[in-house]
């Protein structure tokens, strides 16, 4: 049975969807510029583990984040740095500081190797979170590839917006001209030192949500049972729960 | 975005509905009620409540709907959680185009607010003339979507 087939879901799920699932996974599996492949699905891994870390639930509920001793419950499989990275981004992102990602690059983990794990452990869990929305189990995850990460770095990012260094609004050139058009925005820009990041996410948001055309149409139909007003309902909902100003 | 497509298409939407007031979802939008309140569960991670409202949209509203609206969710999960961790301002144009929004929400109140530089006198006198002029162009990208014409 291929990943991501629903045989079991009470409820139908779209074959498009589906698709960029098992597309997803399997550029999941693969080495990516800065992580291997068995890094990468171990990333993945930990994702599910910081959601029933109770030291995660115990830090989210301190004053600060940054000063509550203890350890997380984890997979046993990255060092103690990556764990952390993957359950804060996971639990309490909200509270993610410049002087956090700066540290994080001076303990070992450059912004490169910070941003491919940020994608990953947002996009699986965006994943996971669909099926848990259904009541349905997290799909199995891909059996690692072999290889060993390219250390590819796009020349034109530059630090300035954010905690990381980014392409710049015009910046989409090069082997970088797919990411986006004339027009940028900086949710758009934000994983872009890691370009496959992107597009990894844009990817999987074009069956979620809407690709950046849809995205553009603000009335009509989109291809989905419901409207535009009620999936902004629902991304507005889940933004103010999860504290987003952005 | 709310605001934008229900201005785009004449319809009645209280926004509170985002700050998850349930009378809000009283106007003229289908399954108000049963899409905040999924949306809310499953950010919450309360397994009981999602179960429940999980159960009552799909009833309501049919298994294509459930599916849709678990996918937005999903990918709203994502996308909070990309805009925080890497800790992106509210872009230029957003800052002056959204301050009523901002206001209306509350949305300052919020710790990743700090990302963003705060609204000054100026961004509110820009915003009396660019809003307008913005939700003209947003009309004008819209009809193009839909038919191809600008």
């Amino acid at each position: 049975m291929p990943a991501f087939s629903y045989e079991h879901s009470p409820y139908p799920v779209r074959q498009d969807l589906q698709q960029v699932y098992r597309d997803y996974w399997r550029m999941l599996s693969r080495p990516g510029n800065w992580w291997s492949g068995a890094e990468r699905v171990a990333i993945a891994n930990e994702v599910r583990q910081a959601t029933r870390c109770e030291y995660c639930s115990h830090r989210k509920q301190a004053l600060s984040p940054y000063n509550c001793p203890g350890q997380h419950t984890h997979a046993g499989e990255l060092d103690e740095l990556t764990v952390d990275a993957v359950h804060r981004i996971i639990t309490d992102q909200a509270r993610i500081t410049q002087a956090w990602v700066d540290a994080l690059e001076q303990a070992g983990m450059p912004p490169e190797k910070y941003v491919e794990l940020l994608g990953i452990a947002v996009t699986v869990f965006s994943i996971d979170e669909f099926n848990r929305g259904l009541g349905l189990t997290p799909e199995p995850l891909p059996q690692a590839q072999s290889g060993e990460p390219d250390h590819y770095r796009p020349a034109q990012a530059v630090k300035g917006t954010g905690f990381v260094p980014m392409l710049p609004t015009d910046g989409a050139t090069g082997k970088e001209a797919d990411l986006w058009g004339q027009h940028s925005a900086n949710v758009l820009r934000a994983l872009s030192l890691v370009p496959d990041a992107v597009r990894g996410w844009f990817m999987v948001s074009a069956g979620q949500y809407l690709d950046m055309a849809g995205m553009m149409k603000f009335s009509g139909d989109h291809g989905r049972a419901i409207n535009r007003m009620q999936m902004e309902l629902v991304a507005g909902r889940v933004s103010a729960i999860n504290e987003c100003f952005y | 975005m709310l605001s934008l497509s229900a201005d785009m298409t004449n319809t009645d939407v209280n926004l509170q509905m985002i700050n998850g007031d349930s009378s809000a979802t009283a106007g003229g939008l289908e399954y108000a009620h049963e899409l905040m309140v999924f949306a809310e569960s499953l950010a919450r991670r309360d397994e009981t409540a999602l179960t429940t409202a999980r159960d009552a949209l799909a009833s309501r509203a049919g298994s294509a709907v459930l599916v849709d609206a678990a996918a937005v969710a999903g990918n709203f999960q994502r996308m909070v959680r990309i805009a925080d961790a890497a800790g992106i301002p509210l872009d230029e144009r957003n800052m002056i185009a959204t301050i009523d929004i901002r206001q209306q929400l509350g949305l300052e109140r919020f710790g990743s607010a700090a990302n963003s530089r705060s609204t000054t006198l100026t961004d509110r006198i820009k915003a009396v003339f660019m809003t307008p002029l913005m939700k003209f162009v947003m009309r004008r990208m819209d009809r193009k979507a839909n038919t191809g014409n600008p």
